[in-house]
């Protein structure tokens, strides 16, 4: 009988791991055994760290938007349905339009979302460059700040040892931002302040996730003259007289605040009942090494919905789609999952408009820093403005 | 006043030979302008440049694309079905798939026409 394979999410996940299963899967897809298919909320496919240069007026965001047919092998039924319900147990997932999505294998990919609301104050006082509309309002009121002070937090989900979206990303932006105020020329009059959570992940009092990465920012920010400070939980914000109060009991003051906000899982998966996260989060528990969501058979994950401790980013996704591509060919060909995730993540680190670091890790060993370069830059600007569509085809 | 000893390792020794043979055969010159040649060349890459070469790659990337689907699916529907009588043909245009298909060819050969 025909397998259904079903992919919920059309983001660099669901887009590049159903393409690369209809590649693995051709053969059995020209006898007609297999059938793949997509569901996603939208008809666009948008590649999301785009937006931070949209932040910086380096972009449009345009040049990261695209038909999401258009990324697909036609060997996937592609439907814009956005997913209301998961049913494990009669294994079926229902699309808003009412209709119902059987399947023998799952794949969510629903990615995350940025839950602004869960800090007091935050929707309304602050700015962040994750999503396009918010890189689009940030980046007006860099264009026009002339003096006052920057203000960058960072909030860690509350389930332990997850990371928010793209761990490196707040680092990046501060980084760009010097450069950018630079270019316009009003550097000297705006004082940038990095702050970092008591706790991120296994590192305490310290300026980033990883403690490799930790020990050198302070090196590289006051190489920039970029103020740091540790011990900084953002809490709560006063929009009005623009404050920012911190679980720690500091305050302060900004003209504008560059933040990353509290994530979320997508409200399928949140309402779902398969999360076992803090407050309602809704990161699902994920076998770190098949990508199976823990205690189902049939269903896989990846990406940014994870509760794995690696970035929830593309250079992560990069290294897990063919996990998931390999493991659910396996277990069509043999009744077992053969390939195993060792945790790699690949990315390349914008440290400034015009420097890129490449960076790798894994389960085992932390990200190394080294010096940024401009062919470092290029790598990255090529991957994100064009080698990046050919991966999400599957043909990288 | 103490004697400074500096030991050799094996692996700067076997450098220093290869170095050693590249100096004396006169390929260091050439070696030299080669690198130079590359320093200058990323020092003359600007981020424009970079994005209008990616943009082709990606152009060229996404013809491949498509092109390699397209063939891969009509070899497929030509194994699966016989070939189609002059109504079956008719019968084809009601698949807007097709039809879309269609009217790309026709408007590809005009946007080819108007440059030649």
């Amino acid at each position: 009988m025909k397998k259904k394979i079903l992919i919920v999410g059309g983001g660099t996940a669901g887009t590049m791991t159903a393409n690369n299963l209809a590649k693995k899967l051709m053969p059995e897809i020209e006898r007609n055994e297999v059938e793949l298919a997509m569901i996603s909320d939208s008809k666009n496919h948008y590649y999301r760290p785009g937006a931070m240069y949209v932040a910086f007026q380096k972009a449009a965001g345009h040049e990261f938007i695209r038909d999401q047919r258009s990324l697909l092998m036609p060997e996937i039924d592609f439907f814009v349905d956005p997913a209301i319900e998961i049913n494990v147990k009669a294994n079926y997932v229902k699309g808003k339009s009412g209709k119902r999505y059987d399947y023998d294998f799952l794949i969510l990919a629903t990615g995350c979302e940025v839950a602004a609301e869960r800090i007091p104050g935050l929707a309304e006082g602050g700015d962040w460059f994750y999503s396009y509309e918010g890189a689009k309002k940030i980046a007006e009121k860099f264009a026009k700040i002339q003096s006052g002070r920057i203000l960058v937090t960072v909030n860690f989900p509350k389930t332990p040892n997850v990371p928010h979206q793209c761990g490196i990303a707040p680092v990046e932006t501060t980084m760009m931002l010097h450069d950018y105020l630079t270019e316009r020329g009003v550097r000297e009059n705006v004082e940038i302040v990095y702050t970092y959570p008591t706790k991120a992940q296994a590192v305490e009092n310290g300026l980033f996730l990883q403690s490799p990465t930790s020990k050198v920012l302070p090196t590289v920010f006051d190489s920039v003259r970029v103020k740091h400070e540790t011990g900084f939980t953002l809490a709560r914000v006063d929009p009005e007289n623009k404050i920012a109060y911190s679980e720690e009991g500091k305050s302060i003051s900004f003209d504008i605040l560059m933040s990353t906000p509290p994530f979320q899982a997508a409200k399928v998966i949140r309402d779902s009942g398969l999360s076992k996260a803090l407050d309602n989060e809704g990161w699902l528990p994920t076998d770190k090494k098949t990508l199976k969501v823990i205690g189902l058979k049939n269903v896989y994950t990846l990406g940014d919905t994870v509760d794995l401790p690696v970035s929830k980013a593309g250079g992560t996704i990069h290294n897990q789609t063919d996990i998931v591509a390999d493991n659910i060919a396996a277990e069509l060909r043999y009744g077992y999952p053969t390939e195993s995730y060792d945790g790699k993540v690949i990315a390349v680190a914008q440290m400034g408009l015009t420097c890129g670091m490449p960076l790798w890790y894994d389960y085992q060993e932390d990200v190394q820093p080294t010096p940024c370069s401009k062919l470092g830059s290029f790598m990255r600007l090529g991957f994100n403005k064009g080698l990046y569509w050919a991966a999400a085809r599957g043909m990288l | 006043m103490s004697e400074t000893i500096k030991v050799k390792s094996a692996e700067m020794q076997l450098l220093e030979d290869k170095m050693t043979m590249l100096v004396q055969t006169g390929r260091i010159d050439n070696l030299i302008d080669l690198l130079a040649v590359l320093s200058d060349n990323i020092e003359m890459t600007t981020q424009p440049m970079i994005e209008k070469m990616i943009n082709s790659i990606d152009n060229l990337a996404t013809v491949g694309f498509i092109t390699e689907n397209a063939v891969r699916y009509a070899k497929r529907e030509m194994t699966k079905n016989d070939v189609p009588s002059f109504f079956g043909l008719l019968k084809l245009m009601q698949d807007e798939d097709v039809r879309r298909g269609l009217v790309f060819m026709l408007n590809l050969t005009k946007g080819i026409g108007k440059q030649i």
